[in-house]
């Protein structure tokens, strides 16, 4: 516990040095890879914990985007304002949606999910005097109290101090009774029923949170972008969402992070081999959706079971009986 | 005074019918056993009384209101809980977390208490562990607490599962075949704890079975069912003297 404790303050003491060496390039990337890190978190809950799969996070990270610039280019609200907003009307759609959709399940949730976000692509096309079509729309820098954060750390930490929180409050869910209710759904919809827990309901929240979580990522997306691109949007992203869960570990908040890092990491550590980029980063997904069925995290887990087991982490040896007390 | 009185009731799956025209009463703080041989309708039964089945027809009142065809987690959030038969654990998570689930509809505090941690959740969460850990002890359980429940032998699996619904706290508590895939000195020891459990909580049980060796020394009042439709109803001493019950059951048992 204490180990644990000790490298997640490592890790952020290590991210909060970063602006003092990394180039702006390299800052821009860690942006990108720690908003991927809040899509993660939202989605792990949604489709790792509560067992539902969704095929337009794209959309709700859309309309989170969207919202943002509207809030900020036609409101003229500050960034402050305009993220909480976005998140608010990215979770009351993820609940318009979630509400029919609480009583599908696999394939045909993935089709209704997939409808969704050529709907949202519909509008985004039909409106161009809002979302400027296809063409996209331009954003401001973020500002805080009327401050535009021009330099690149200050967009940083911008973007680390909102991703903590994001990371701090999905595990906090995850550890309340909502999170229970996710995996108990997933796992056993009768004994949860059984134990007066609303099934429907606690889909309908899953959906809504997932939608709150990548409406944010995407208000801070379209802020650290400063430009919207529409084909962003589409269902190639959702997927990529969904690797991002699946090869970091399902239902895990470590899992979410690792995979989210990895993957955004990946393609560019995978520049040096030009063409055969794509094609290692396939073999590596494959790979690992082949090899570590738990993810990232699995592979950790796995680890430390080579390790000389420990006192705590053996099973009783000895079964007591039962009722005996 | 009746807990669950439930008037001829009928379960159909299709043209096949589970259950036909059963009416029976429990009285609160009872042990009440369900017998039959496989196939007389006993898990439909359940199902259709804890809402996971619609019934055909008929009526089931709990603790005086009308819960036939009501959503499974309204009926068990009138204080009527269940197990299961193969025990539906959460596999992959802890025992601590199968059990701390339990306790879902004692806990009140809203989605945005939860992420942020403030207003009741935190208090909530402390007092809702402490009342799990106890849980754990009084069913010898605390060895498992961080173990996945899913790698845990049946018997003790089936442990938890009574475990967890009693986290609900539930007036009545129908316990589908608790005994099933126990040795003989843990169904034993389980009865004892059954007992132990009705006097000490007052809670209401109802024991479905096949072995009526089982309910001899546990329950007050047995229903049998044969083929889905009610035989006989009385104390275990008068069933095992009850001619239709030693035909239709007891018959090939002995």
């Amino acid at each position: 516990m204490r180990a644990r404790a000790l490298l997640i303050l490592a890790a952020l003491a290590l991210l909060a040095a970063l602006p003092l060496v990394a180039t702006s390039y390299y800052l821009y990337l860690a942006e990108l890879a720690m908003i991927n890190v809040i899509v993660a978190v939202g989605l792990n809950l949604l489709s790792g914990n509560c067992g539902q799969i969704s095929l337009c996070n794209a959309s709700f990270m859309g309309i989170g985007a969207y919202c943002t610039a509207l809030c900020t280019t036609r409101l003229g609200l500050p960034t402050l304002i305009a993220l909480p907003a976005s998140v608010v009307v990215s979770a009351l759609l993820g609940a318009a949606l979630g509400y029919p959709a609480r009583r599908l399940s696999g394939l045909y949730l993935a089709l209704t999910t997939l409808g969704f976000l050529e709907l949202v692509g519909i509008v985004i096309e039909e409106f161009p005097e809002y979302t400027g079509g296809i063409r996209g729309l331009k954003v401001p820098r973020p500002d805080i109290f009327g401050l535009a954060l021009q330099s690149n750390t200050a967009l940083y930490f911008f973007v680390f101090v909102l991703t903590v929180a994001a990371v701090v409050v999905g595990y906090n869910v995850r550890r309340s009774r909502y999170g229970r209710a996710f995996d108990a759904v997933r796992q056993s919809p009768f004994a949860a029923q059984a134990l007066g827990i609303p099934v429907g309901r606690v889909k309908v929240i899953a959906f809504s949170l997932n939608a709150a979580y990548a409406g944010f990522a995407g208000g801070l997306l379209a802020s650290v972008v400063g430009f919207i691109d529409p084909p962003e949007f589409g269902v190639l992203t959702s997927i990529q969402h969904i690797t991002f869960i699946v090869v970091g570990g399902l239902g895990s908040i470590a899992g979410s992070i690792a995979g989210a890092v990895v993957l955004t990491a990946l393609p560019e550590v995978l520049r040096g081999v030009q063409e055969y980029g794509e094609l290692i980063y396939g073999l590596i997904l494959l790979g690992t959706l082949l090899f570590l069925p738990q993810g990232l995290v699995g592979l950790v887990a796995r680890l430390e079971m080579l390790r000389p087991a420990k006192q705590s982490s053996k099973p009783p040896a000895k079964e007591p009986v039962y009722g005996a007390s | 005074m009746a807990l669950l009185e439930i008037h001829a009731l009928s379960v159909r799956f299709g043209g096949v019918a589970a259950v036909t025209d059963v009416s029976l009463v429990v009285n609160a703080g009872e042990i009440h056993g369900i017998i039959g041989p496989n196939g007389a309708g006993k898990t439909s039964l359940i199902n259709a009384v804890t809402g996971m089945v619609a019934p055909h027809s008929g009526s089931i009142r709990f603790s005086d209101q009308e819960i036939a065809g009501r959503a499974p987690h309204l009926i068990s959030s009138l204080g009527l809980g269940r197990t299961f038969q193969h025990v539906e654990l959460f596999g992959d998570r802890s025992v601590f977390d199968n059990v701390l689930t339990g306790f879902y509809r004692h806990q009140s505090y809203g989605l945005l208490a939860a992420a942020f941690r403030f207003g009741k959740a935190g208090q909530s969460e402390r007092a809702t562990r402490e009342q799990a850990r106890a849980l754990l002890d009084a069913f010898d359980l605390a060895a498992y607490a961080d173990t996945r429940a899913g790698l845990l032998p049946f018997g003790i699996q089936k442990r938890v599962d009574i475990a967890r619904a009693l986290a609900a706290e539930p007036k009545l508590l129908l316990l589908d075949e608790p005994v099933s895939g126990m040795s003989e000195a843990e169904a034993a020891a389980a009865v004892t704890t059954m007992r132990k459990l009705a006097r000490e909580h007052g809670i209401t049980l109802v024991v479905v079975e096949h072995n009526m060796h089982v309910l001899m020394n546990l329950a007050e009042r047995v229903t049998v069912l044969n083929q889905g439709r009610l035989l006989a109803t009385g104390t275990p001493a008068e069933m095992q003297a009850n001619t239709a019950v030693i035909e239709a059951y007891l018959g090939d048992a002995a």
